[in-house]
């Protein structure tokens, strides 16, 4: 097979600009336009002025060795955490850092190691997020596979109806608003799960009781999170085999009196699949970036959370660095579809652009 | 893509759907609800809602009034005896030069459980010297007693239950009276309990029903001073939708998130929808470098992370609602509804009407916004119907993160106030289930009319 090259280089081009622009503009805004740096720079005076006040020879010295010396301090204060440059200048030396996954050093969070290297704590995270939401995704996938053939089988039916009516309401409900109901309901009225976290504290020393501990604490999100969606994705289903199931080749097959089984395996699925495994893929490599309010309403330790503490201290180069690893994992996931369709789209492999 | 149909279709589609009709009527009530908010509930009220002060008669983490319909039972209503239901007798007695007020009210406590609290509120006028206070309640078993007795040290004194000197009174007439020795004292509850060994404590004491007195004296110095009294029972049940943390009567703030609510959702949905599909249509009925720039600009637009954008943005400037609406088109400019209208109008251009406008010299704008754009309105609207919940939505999570409007109440806000005053542990029902219920309606209002435009959005269902 002959790849699409000049349409390949094409979509590389545009997605490394677009890349860019997002990353640019994130710097911009995580950065308030340079509020940020003021606010960080009145802080770092006032810590120095304080500091020095307690020195008990300080009040002797003479006003203008005072000055001097909280200008010293001040400048190697804003140099230690670079904020010495201008802002526009800055935010290109970020860019770069950021484009080149240099993500440096977190202003005050840091990982349960200890380490404040943004690296080190999103890599910390990233674990716990893709044990939720990759088990997930890929769950409401499988479920929602199955009831939306399930639903296709007899359009108009009883349960295709019902389905198509509670896929469409569910889906307009976002998964932490399940969540909320999910905790009322099963753990602060029923007692039956826990309030959040991941692990009991103290966390049990088994390996088979954490386990276990892990399973029960993820029981009510991932409920939460397929609540959310199995519905809608049922429902894209039903309408994709729909659609195929009146194409001539399978009225043609059920002519041919072939069995029901049979016709949905071979004359169906078939060439319902490469979509079905598309937007499932989509969805799995999404599911990477959590969700910011489902972690914080279950309190989950992922990267969803640690973006939402990050923001509340006004941690800018971890925001930065989760919106960077972010779209750098949207722009991966856009290129691999280009991908498969130049390999699958005959007019997209033709014409080369 | 197939032909666009009419308006006239879509809302034939909406009016003659079970579910269509079902979300239709949903949405009139949460209309009418907002119409009677902006009417009914003065604007003043919300502009009071973090006023603490305003909303100190009511009691706190009081029910909805109408529970009594499920669990039975006549739980206790707020009582206010103010001060005209006080019957004063004062005199001067010359000799001393000694002023005596006297003040008496009296009230009737037929209620099944104990008030949630209470307070007795004395404003007196003195001239010389500060006026000696002495409170008794006399109960209807015939029980005298001492609440509080001291020296005033200001013109306006609030007396409650976390007052030491009460509850230290409370705790000597218990002992006194040859009970159980107290593990604690409840001023709300051993006051109104019927005497028994267990009368200190809330679980296993009854409550006193009958005609009860609060008898203030004063005695002061001064010809010209005076005294008037007044006392607060707070309920344990308050109006529709009871009360949160901060005593706000929270019917106020769920009536005043409708038309919050629904202005937020529909004004976003509108204005996304109608720029993202002019821009599409703009996009295509141009061509050349113009729908090079859109399409383009539109790719960006689709890999921007929006929410972390967003929640950044509301953090960093604490953003009220209305601007919130500025921020999320600003982040939503150009999207899925500019490609879908973009390849709706690449399909009316070839129609023949079309050719016959050009032909008779009508210019491009007048056939774009006339001939074009009516075209695309079935689509349009069924894209706001669908988008609102999700705004609705944002709104709320944006709230739940601490980042909503800091004035004005909205439903998000009450769950969140609910949230952080751990209303799940301590079973505060109302206040979480309540708004997320009112949400809940309103997306699925438009969920449902949703589901009857499916054939709107989705035309390979309507071909069967």
């Amino acid at each position: 097979m002959v790849l699409p090259w000049r349409y390949l280089a094409k979509r590389v081009l545009f997605l490394a600009v677009t890349l860019v622009v997002a990353t640019y503009l994130t710097i911009l805004i995580a950065n308030a336009g340079g509020l940020i740096d003021e606010i960080l720079r009145a802080q770092i005076k006032y810590d120095i002025t304080t500091n020095l006040a307690r020195d008990p020879g300080w009040g002797q010295l003479p006003e203008a060795d005072k000055t001097r010396i909280i200008a010293e301090r001040l400048q190697s204060a804003l140099a230690a955490k670079g904020l010495d440059t201008p802002f526009f200048q800055r935010t290109l030396i970020y860019l770069q850092d950021a484009l080149t996954l240099q993500l440096g050093r977190a202003l005050f969070i840091s990982s349960a190691a200890g380490s404040k290297n943004i690296a080190d704590i999103i890599l910390e995270r990233l674990p716990q997020t893709v044990l939720l939401f990759t088990t997930g995704t890929l769950l409401y996938s499988i479920i929602g596979l199955v009831v939306g053939l399930r639903m296709a089988r007899r359009p108009g039916g009883i349960f295709d109806r019902t389905l198509s009516f509670i896929a469409v309401v569910t889906q307009t409900i976002p998964p932490w608003f399940f969540g909320l109901f999910f905790l009322l309901a099963f753990a602060y009225h029923m007692k039956l799960f826990p309030f959040g976290g991941m692990v009991s504290i103290p966390p049990p020393t088994e390996p088979i009781a954490y386990l276990l501990d892990v399973l029960y604490h993820m029981f009510l999100p991932l409920m939460a999170w397929l609540a959310s969606f199995f519905g809608g994705w049922a429902y894209v289903t039903r309408n994709l085999t729909m659609q195929i199931s009146e194409e001539d080749f399978v009225v043609a097959a059920r002519a041919k009196g072939l069995p029901d089984g049979l016709i949905t395996r071979r004359y169906i699925l078939r060439p319902a699949l490469p979509p079905i495994i598309t937007t499932v893929a989509l969805a799995l490599i999404g599911s990477w970036t959590g969700a910011i309010i489902t972690e914080t309403v279950f309190n989950w330790p992922g990267l969803g959370q640690l973006f939402y503490n990050a923001i509340t201290v006004l941690d800018a180069p971890v925001i930065i660095g989760l919106t960077v690893v972010y779209a750098y994992l949207l722009v991966a996931t856009v290129f691999i579809l280009d991908l498969t369709y130049g390999l699958m789209d005959p007019r997209i492999r033709t014409s080369g652009g | 893509m197939s032909a666009p149909v009419g308006l006239k279709y879509t809302l034939k589609t909406i009016f003659f759907s079970k579910s269509g009709l079902l979300g239709t009527a949903i949405l009139i009530g949460m209309l009418l609800l907002s119409a009677a908010a902006i009417t009914s509930v003065p604007y003043d009220v919300v502009k009071t809602w973090n006023n603490p002060e305003a909303w100190q008669d009511n009691p706190r983490h009081a029910a909805p009034e109408w529970v009594t319909l499920f669990t039975g039972g006549n739980p206790p209503r707020t009582m206010v005896i103010g001060p005209r239901d006080f019957f004063k007798v004062s005199f001067f007695v010359e000799l001393a030069s000694l002023k005596f007020i006297r003040l008496e009210g009296n009230f009737n406590y037929q209620y099944d459980d104990f008030p949630s609290e209470w307070a007795i509120i004395l404003d007196t006028v003195f001239h010389d010297s500060r006026p000696l206070a002495t409170i008794h309640l006399v109960r209807p078993d015939g029980e005298r007693v001492l609440i509080f007795r001291s020296v005033l040290e200001s013109n306006r004194t609030r007396l409650d239950v976390t007052n030491r000197a009460v509850r230290s009174n409370v705790l000597e007439w218990l002992r006194g009276l040859g009970v159980e020795e107290p593990k604690f004292v409840l001023p709300e509850v051993a006051l109104f309990a019927a005497r028994s060994p267990a009368m200190w404590d809330p679980r296993r004491a009854t409550p006193l029903q009958g005609k009860y007195g609060i008898e203030v004296e004063l005695v002061s110095t001064g010809r010209d001073d005076d005294a008037n009294a007044s006392a607060i029972l707070f309920g344990k049940v308050h109006g529709l939708a009871g009360t949160d943390a901060n005593r706000r009567d929270l019917f106020v703030g769920l009536v005043w998130g409708a038309p919050i609510a629904l202005a937020f959702g529909l004004s976003a949905a509108v204005l996304i929808s109608f720029i993202q599909a002019i821009l599409g249509s703009l996009s295509a009925w141009y061509g050349g470098k113009v729908d090079e720039v859109v399409q383009r600009a539109t790719d960006i637009y689709l890999i921007l992370p929006f929410l972390p954008i967003l929640i950044t943005i509301s953090i960093v400037y604490r953003i009220d609602i209305w601007t919130l609406i500025f921020v999320v088109v600003a982040l939503s400019l150009l999207g899925g509804i500019t490609k879908a209208s973009r390849s709706i109008t690449l399909q009316v251009m070839q129609e023949q009407y079309i050719e016959a406008a050009i032909s008779y010299g009508a210019s491009r704008l007048r056939i774009l916004f006339l001939y074009i754009l009516p075209r695309l309105l079935p689509y349009i609207v069924a894209n706001i119907v669908l988008a609102v919940p999700s705004f609705i939505f944002l709104e709320a999570a944006l709230s739940i993160l601490g980042l909503g409007d800091p004035i004005v109440p909205t439903w998000g806000k009450i769950i969140s106030d609910a949230q952080e005053g751990g209303a799940a542990l301590h079973g505060y029902w109302w206040w979480v289930l309540l708004p997320s219920t009112l949400i809940l309606l309103t997306a699925s209002s438009f969920a449902f009319i949703g589901y009857a435009l499916d054939r709107v959005v989705n035309p390979r269902l309507r071909e069967r």
